[in-house]
C-alpha cells in the first residue's frame, strides 16, 4: 500500500452490506478518520433510514470557504439538518435507493468520500480563483501585468497545531502545510523524506509540482495572523506549487484528493519506514545472537578429585 | 484536549482479528489475522516459492523473518507490498504472495509481520492517526512480559500512539458479561470459558487477576466440531460434505440437548426435526444435504468427548469443576457463581443451561458426600453460567465497554511515560474496571 485511499473503507463496507441485504438492521457506530474527523452512522428513526453525520475539526474554516455549497452540490437530495454535535448530516433511505447496481455503488462511493469532499471546498475555490485570475491576466502583456495578482490566503486549521494555507494566483496555486514533529526520530525521518520530495522533481519526474521545505514561514503566508515562527526547529513548512497543468478540469479532482491526503501520507510513510528499520534491526540482532552463540567457550573437561583422591566424573 | 477521540480497540486472536472503536457495540472489522507478503524473488538467494519443508528455528533466532521474508535484503518499497485480512487470503491463493499467520496459539510469533499487520490495520482499515488515539490491545492469559514489552515498543516507537493499555482477554470477557441482566454486581471474579476455533480455555479470574496455575485448555473447539459434522456427513454419503458446508450446518442448525438418548427418540418420533440444507456449489449447481442427528450430536462433543476423540476424554463440566477446585479456596464461591462464556463456539442454543446443570450436579454430589462424611449441614453453593448477547466477540466488546469510560485514559501508559521509563513500564497495568 503506497498511497492511502481517499474514501473511508469502513463506511463503504458498512453501506455496501446494508444496501445489498434485504433485512434492515439498526446501526449505531462511531467511526474515526484522520485529522480529528468523526463520523456517526446510525439509524435513529427507523431501520431503513441511515443517518451519516460528520464532524470536522476545522468545519468553521471550511464553511468560510464554501464547504456547504460543495457538499450541497455533491449530496443535494440527501442533505438534512445536521445532527446535534456534528457538522453535516445526510440521510440514506434504503427504501428509496437508486435502481441499478452501478448507481448504488456510485452513491456508496460518494458517501465514503464525505471527508474528502468536505475538505475539498477551499481547494476548489482556489482553483476557480486561479482560472478567473489567469483569464484576467491573459488580457495584459507580460510587461503591463499587475505586479501582485494574488488572492487572499485561505487558512485551514485542520489539526490542533497544524494548518494548511492555500493561495491562488494567476499562474499557480500554492498550498503550504505547517508540520510539527513532537518526536525527535520522526523529525529526522521527516526531513529525509521531504528532501526526497524536493529532489524528486529535479531527478525524475519533471511534471511534478514544485515542493519546497523550510523552517520559517514562506513569504506567502508570513502576514497571515496566527502563523507561528519558532526557533526550536520543531515547526516546518512544506510548500506545494501547483501549476496550471495540475489544475485543468480533468486533473483537478485527482490533484485535490492527492494533496489533501498529503499529511497522512507523510506520517504513514514515516511510520512505515520505522517499521522497516525495526525489521532490519531484528534481523541484525538475530545475526549477532548467532555469532554470540558460536563464541561460547567450549566446556573443558577437567578431572575432578574427591577428598579421598578418587577421580570423579559427573554423569551427563 | 477538549475533544476526545475514541479509543481504538484491537483484539488480535489466533484466527481472527477484531478491530474497532470504543463505544461501538460491535467491532468495525473482523478479518483473519493473516498477512500475505511477496514471496522470495525467484532464483538468486531465494529457496524457490513457498515455504521449505524444513522446520524453522525458533523465531527469535531468525529475527522472526522466515525464508520468504528477508526484507532486509531488499531495497525500495517492497516492505509496503503486502496485504492483510481477507485480502491476504485472496492474494495468498494466487501466485507471487505467500501467506503468513503472525499469531500462533494466541501469542505473537512473528513481530515483523505483526508490526506490518498493525500498520495496515491502523492506516488502511481504521484510518486513524495513532498519535491522536489511545489504544487498547488484548493478550492471552500467561502472555510473557517480554511479549508485552515488544508490543509496547512497536506501538510507541513505530506508531507513536498516544497511550496504550494491554488487557487480558479473559478479564475483558468478564467485563462483557456485565451487559447481561443476570449480572447484578460488576465484579471481576469469575470463570471464563473461552472457546474459539482452535482451542478452548477455562480461565479462573479472581478480582481481575488470572489464577495462572489453574488454567486448563481443552483440545476441542470450533474446528473439531466442524470436522465432526463433516465426518457424520461423509458417513451418510451426503452429496456435499465439504468443510464449508459442514461449517454452515454447524452454525445454522446445531444446538445443545439436555439428554442424547431422549433426543434420539424425539427425532425418530418427529420427522420435522430433520432438516435440509441447500448448498450452492457454484455455476448454478445446487444440491440438498440432509441435516439429522448432528444437530445435537456435534456440540455434544464438549460434554461427551469420547464420541469424537480417543485421547481426550474429560467432559467440559468436569474440567470446569476441576479448575475451580484447584483455585484458592477463598475465591471458589465467586468462581462458581459467575461462569462466563465467550467465543464463537459457545453460541449454541442452551449451551449455558446444559453446562450449568452438569456442573451443579457435580457440585451437589460432592457436597452431599462431604455432608455424609462430616455430618454437618452445608449452606449450599450457587452455580451460575452466564449467557449474554455479546459472547461472540466477548473480549472485544469488553474492551469497547471499558475503553469508553472516562477514566480509561488514566489507566493507560502514555507515550511520555514510556519515554521516561522504557518498555518495562508495560509489565504492570492498573486494573481497569476493578474496584477503585
Amino acid at each position: 500500500m503506497l498511497l492511502l485511499e481517499y474514501h473511508n473503507l469502513l463506511i463503504q463496507t458498512l453501506l455496501t452490506e446494508r444496501f445489498n441485504s434485504t433485512t434492515p438492521t439498526s446501526i449505531d457506530q462511531i467511526i474515526s478518520d484522520f485529522d480529528g474527523v468523526t463520523f456517526h452512522v446510525s439509524t435513529p428513526e427507523s431501520k431503513t433510514k441511515i443517518l451519516v453525520s460528520i464532524s470536522v475539526k476545522c468545519f468553521s474554516d471550511l464553511v468560510k470557504y464554501g464547504a456547504n455549497d460543495v457538499l450541497r452540490r455533491e449530496y443535494g437530495p440527501y442533505v438534512v439538518e445536521p445532527e446535534v454535535g456534528y457538522d453535516f448530516s445526510i440521510v440514506l433511505d434504503l427504501e428509496n435507493l437508486p435502481a441499478t447496481q452501478e448507481e448504488k455503488d456510485e452513491l456508496i462511493r460518494k458517501v465514503a468520500l464525505l471527508r474528502r469532499n468536505a475538505m475539498a471546498a477551499p481547494f476548489e475555490r482556489a482553483i476557480d480563483t486561479h482560472h478567473s485570475l489567469s483569464t484576467e491576466a491573459a488580457k495584459f502583456t507580460a510587461e503591463s501585468a499587475p505586479e501582485t495578482s494574488n488572492s487572499e490566503v485561505m487558512a485551514i486549521h485542520y489539526r490542533e497545531e497544524e494548518a494548511m494555507y492555500i493561495q491562488a494566483s494567476h499562474d499557480r496555486v500554492t498550498v503550504v502545510f505547517s508540520t510539527v514533529f513532537r518526536e525527535e526520530t520522526d523529525r529526522i525521518f521527516g526531513k529525509v523524506f521531504l528532501s526526497e520530495f524536493v529532489d524528486a522533481r529535479r531527478r525524475a519526474i519533471q511534471n511534478a509540482p514544485q515542493v519546497l521545505y523550510r523552517n520559517d514561514p514562506p513569504l506567502e503566508i508570513r502576514n497571515v495572523p496566527g502563523v507561528k515562527t519558532d526557533e526550536s526547529g520543531d515547526l516546518g513548512y512544506i510548500t506545494f506549487v501547483l501549476f496550471p497543468r495540475h489544475l485543468t478540469r480533468q486533473r483537478r479532482e485527482e490533484s485535490i484528493s492527492h494533496i489533501q491526503t498529503f499529511r497522512d501520507y507523510f506520517h504513514y510513510h514515516i511510520k512505515a519506514a520505522k517499521a522497516y528499520m525495526h525489521s532490519r534491526m531484528r534481523r541484525r540482532v538475530a545475526d549477532f545472537l548467532k555469532v554470540l552463540n558460536r563464541a561460547q567457550p567450549e566446556q573443558e573437561e577437567k578431572e575432578k578429585k574427591t577428598v579421598t583422591g578418587r577421580t570423579f566424573t559427573r554423569a551427563t | 484536549m477538549a475533544y476526545q477521540t475514541p479509543a481504538v480497540v484491537m483484539d488480535n486472536g489466533t484466527g481472527y482479528s477484531k478491530l474497532g472503536f470504543a463505544g461501538n457495540d460491535s467491532p468495525s472489522f473482523v478479518f483473519p489475522t493473516a498477512i500475505a507478503t511477496k514471496g522470495p524473488a525467484g532464483g538468486a538467494g531465494g529457496s524457490g516459492s513457498g515455504r521449505p519443508a524444513v522446520a524453522q528455528k525458533p523465531s527469535y533466532l531468525t529475527g522472526g523473518a522466515g525464508p520468504a521474508g528477508h526484507l532486509s535484503a531488499k531495497r525500495g518499497t517492497e516492505d509496503l507490498d503486502y496485504f492483510i485480512g481477507d485480502e491476504a487470503i485472496a492474494m495468498g491463493s494466487g501466485p507471487g504472495y505467500g501467506i503468513h499467520y503472525p499469531i500462533r496459539h494466541g501469542q505473537i510469533d512473528n513481530w515483523d509481520h505483526m508490526e506490518r499487520f498493525w500498520q495496515n490495520s491502523i492506516f488502511k482499515y481504521l484510518r486513524v492517526e495513532p498519535e491522536d488515539h489511545y489504544f487498547l490491545l488484548t493478550e492471552p492469559p500467561l502472555n510473557p512480559p517480554e511479549a508485552r514489552e515488544n508490543t509496547a515498543e512497536i506501538m510507541f516507537e513505530s506508531f507513536n500512539c498516544a497511550g496504550l493499555y494491554i488487557a487480558v482477554q479473559a478479564v475483558l470477557a468478564l467485563a462483557a458479561s456485565w451487559t447481561s441482566s443476570k449480572v447484578q454486581d460488576r465484579s471481576l471474579t469469575g470463570t471464563v470459558i473461552d472457546s474459539g476455533d482452535g482451542v478452548t480455555h477455562v480461565i479462573p479470574v479472581a478480582e481481575g487477576y488470572v489464577v495462572g496455575s489453574s488454567i486448563k485448555s481443552i483440545p476441542i473447539a470450533g474446528r473439531d466440531i466442524t470436522y465432526f459434522v463433516q465426518s457424520l456427513l461423509r458417513d451418510r454419503n451426503e452429496p456435499d460434505s465439504s468443510l464449508k458446508t459442514a461449517e454452515s450446518i454447524k452454525e445454522e442448525f446445531c444446538y445443545v440437548c439436555p439428554d442424547i438418548v431422549k433426543e434420539f427418540t424425539r427425532f425418530d418420533k418427529d420427522p420435522e426435526r430433520f432438516q435440509k440444507y441447500v448448498v450452492d456449489q457454484g455455476a448454478g449447481k445446487k444440491v440438498t444435504v440432509d441435516v439429522g442427528y448432528e444437530r445435537f450430536l456435534a456440540p455434544e462433543i464438549f460434554f461427551n468427548p469420547e464420541i469424537y476423540s480417543s485421547d481426550f476424554l474429560t467432559p467440559l463440566p468436569v474440567v470446569v469443576d476441576n479448575v475451580i477446585q484447584s483455585a484458592p479456596i477463598d475465591v471458589r464461591r465467586g468462581l462458581y457463581k459467575n461462569i462466563v462464556l465467550s467465543g464463537g463456539s459457545t453460541l449454541y442454543k442452551d449451551f449455558g443451561r446444559r453446562l450449568q446443570r452438569d456442573i451443579r450436579h457435580l457440585v451437589d454430589a460432592r457436597i452431599k458426600r462431604s455432608e455424609q462424611k462430616s455430618g454437618a449441614k452445608s449452606g449450599g453453593l450457587e452455580v451460575h453460567v452466564i449467557t449474554h448477547k455479546r459472547q461472540r466477540h466477548g473480549p472485544w466488546f469488553g474492551g469497547s465497554l471499558l475503553g469508553q469510560t472516562p477514566e480509561f485514559r488514566s489507566y493507560c501508559h502514555t507515550k511520555a511515560e514510556y519515554d521516561e521509563i522504557g518498555p518495562s513500564i508495560v509489565r504492570r497495568f492498573a486494573l481497569l474496571g476493578g474496584p477503585a
